[in-house]
């Protein structure tokens, strides 16, 4: 099911003058997935996204988009895509329902389709009623726009550059939940720095580092690619902590009454029964599964 | 053609500025001219005003190049070009919609300023006074015309308003330099913005031949580098 790539980026690489962003940038993107990129800041993504859309020209690779390949300044293979730039602009004389019907006429949709989709898209991102001109948006409202005409021409990919970046928690959870309502129509390929987002809706993750993907994969699998569960141990006294890091100096102290343990050293049976000899009273003793950020911080060390 | 049309029609903010604005440098020029001929009471007849035309055209062909030259640029660095290229519309409709759309608009605005003297002229005086009145008119329009193509080619090399408007201003140096230098007078596109002999009866317009094939021949060439230029730029 998972063997169709709708976009498959080959050997990329790009430089700005003497700078390289991108090093030979490997990366596929099954269909119906919804694909997190994430990276530092100025690691490559927007640049990466650029380059799938043939605004920018690649040094050297190929990108394939549905199996056609990306020429640079053609727009051919862009009839597939839908593309919300990371600060989208719209012309501000126009009000959404105008703009959306410009965008159907620029992609051929003959007008009663543009008109149903629109109110259906407006509908969905939650600006059905909004009749001001784009010129007086927000910017979360022009973040609803920019995918409601992103996903106009019902694209088979969806490209989203930090669409959560700008916007406060309740606008994040919102986009993300449209992005994830849309998941049925069409594959998303989205990039951020926010983690906890990935983790929310992705199915599959890559990581950009140095120019390269340092890691990519669907979400068990990167989570299993480091094991490193770890134990956190609360106790009630903060003479204690001290006390169990003097006996086990593998414990690390995240404060004063927090020890963290490595599942793979074999200590931790150790330190129990070390806490049960001594008496030690303790607030909880927790398992905790490797957050995509311990992953990330793994990969980009 | 329908997107030809919507793209042109909403492709550049300032439409109904940009036919103003040639109106009322005339209206303005037509006031100068009655206080001219209050204050000083030399003679006035067609001929002044057409020399006055001659003389005031350039302002507005100035200002139609201060309000088109960020046309272009704005698009860029307000990422809206990008967001229609990513919905499909090829690059060189862009730069062929805009073109179409500045030349429209130069056309209409100098041949509206050109009949409001004109009609003024014929009102208050003579206009048979002047000799090749169309074909002079006719050459700065041409003028008019390369440095609105030279506008359009800069503007697709360039990010910045500043910088195209720059490059035109050189453009137009080096056509009068050209022109100062009597071996190549002949081929300067400058010389078209040259009216006065024409207008006194003392050129001919057969000498002005060469001027014009090589103008429209530049304009052209300005609109297809645009076109090539659109395509391998990097946005
Ligand atoms: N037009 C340009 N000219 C020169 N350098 C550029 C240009 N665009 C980007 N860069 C450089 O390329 C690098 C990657 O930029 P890019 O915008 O792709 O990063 P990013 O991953 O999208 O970052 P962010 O999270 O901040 O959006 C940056 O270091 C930036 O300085
Ligand atoms: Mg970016």
């Amino acid at each position: 099911m998972h063997s169709i790539n709708i976009l498959s980026i080959k050997n990329l690489k790009k430089s700005y003058g003497s700078k390289e962003v991108l090093k030979g940038l490997n990366l596929d993107i099954p269909e119906h997935s919804i694909f997190g990129f994430a990276g530092k800041n100025g690691a490559g993504k927007t640049t990466t996204m650029k380059l799938v859309l043939g605004l920018l020209r690649p040094d050297e690779g190929e990108i394939y988009v549905c199996d056609k390949k990306v020429s640079f300044g053609q727009t051919e293979t862009n009839k597939y895509i839908g593309y919300l730039p990371d600060v989208p602009e719209f012309y501000p004389f126009m009000t959404s329902s105008e703009y959306l019907q410009f965008c159907g006429e620029l992609c051929g949709m003959d007008e009663s389709s543009v008109k149903a989709r629109s109110s259906e898209l407006l509908e969905l991102v939650g600006l059905a009623g909004e009749t001001h001109r784009i010129g007086s948006f927000s910017r979360g409202m022009k973040q609803r726009l920019g995918i409601a005409q992103a996903l106009l021409n019902s694209p088979r990919l969806l490209i989203c550059d930090e669409p959560t970046s700008a916007l406060d928690p309740i606008g994040r959870k919102e986009i993300l939940d449209i992005l994830y309502a849309a998941r049925g129509q069409t594959t998303i390929f989205f990039s951020t720095h926010i983690l906890s987002d990935i983790e929310r809706i992705c199915t599959n993750v890559a990581f950009l580092e140095e120019g390269v993907i340092a890691l990519q994969g669907d979400m068990s699998t990167v989570r299993g690619t480091y094991p490193g569960n770890e134990y956190i141990i609360e106790t009630v006294l903060d003479g204690d902590a001290d006390k169990l890091v003097k006996a086990f100096p593998e414990l690390k102290a995240v404060n004063r009454n927090t020890l963290v343990c490595q599942e793979d050293n074999g200590k931790l049976s150790q330190v129990l029964r070390y806490m049960v000899d001594n008496g030690i009273p303790f607030y909880k003793i927790e398992r905790e599964a490797p957050s995509l950020e311990d992953v990330f911080m793994k990969v980009i060390k | 053609m329908v997107l030809i049309i919507v793209f042109v029609f909403i492709g550049i903010l300032n439409p109904a500025t940009a036919k103003m604005i040639p109106w009322m440098f005339e209206v303005m020029a037509d006031s100068f001219k009655e206080l001219g001929m209050t204050v000083s009471g030399m003679k006035i007849d067609a001929m002044t005003s057409w020399t006055q035309f001659f003389k005031n055209i350039p302002m507005a062909l100035i200002a139609f190049l201060l309000i088109f030259s960020n046309s272009f640029t704005k698009e860029y660095q307000s990422g809206t070009l990008v967001l229609v290229l990513t919905k499909g519309l090829p690059r060189n409709v862009v730069v062929l919609a805009k073109s179409l759309f500045m030349l429209i608009s130069w056309t209409v605005g100098y041949w509206m300023c050109f009949s409001i003297t004109y009609a003024y002229n014929a009102y208050f005086w003579d206009n048979s006074i002047a000799n090749n009145l169309f074909f002079s008119a006719a050459t700065w329009y041409l003028f008019g015309l390369l440095t609105v193509c030279l506008l359009i080619l800069f503007s697709v090399l360039q990010n910045n308003s500043g910088e195209i408007l720059l490059e035109v201003g050189v453009c137009v140096i080096v056509g009068y330099v050209l022109k100062l230098i009597p071996v190549t007078k002949k081929f300067s596109v400058l010389t078209l913005a040259d009216t006065a002999a024409l207008l006194a009866g003392t050129a001919k317009p057969d000498s002005y031949i060469m001027a014009i094939v090589i103008s429209l021949v530049l304009d052209c060439i300005c609109i297809g580098t645009g076109v090539v230029c659109m395509n391998k730029k990097q946005l």
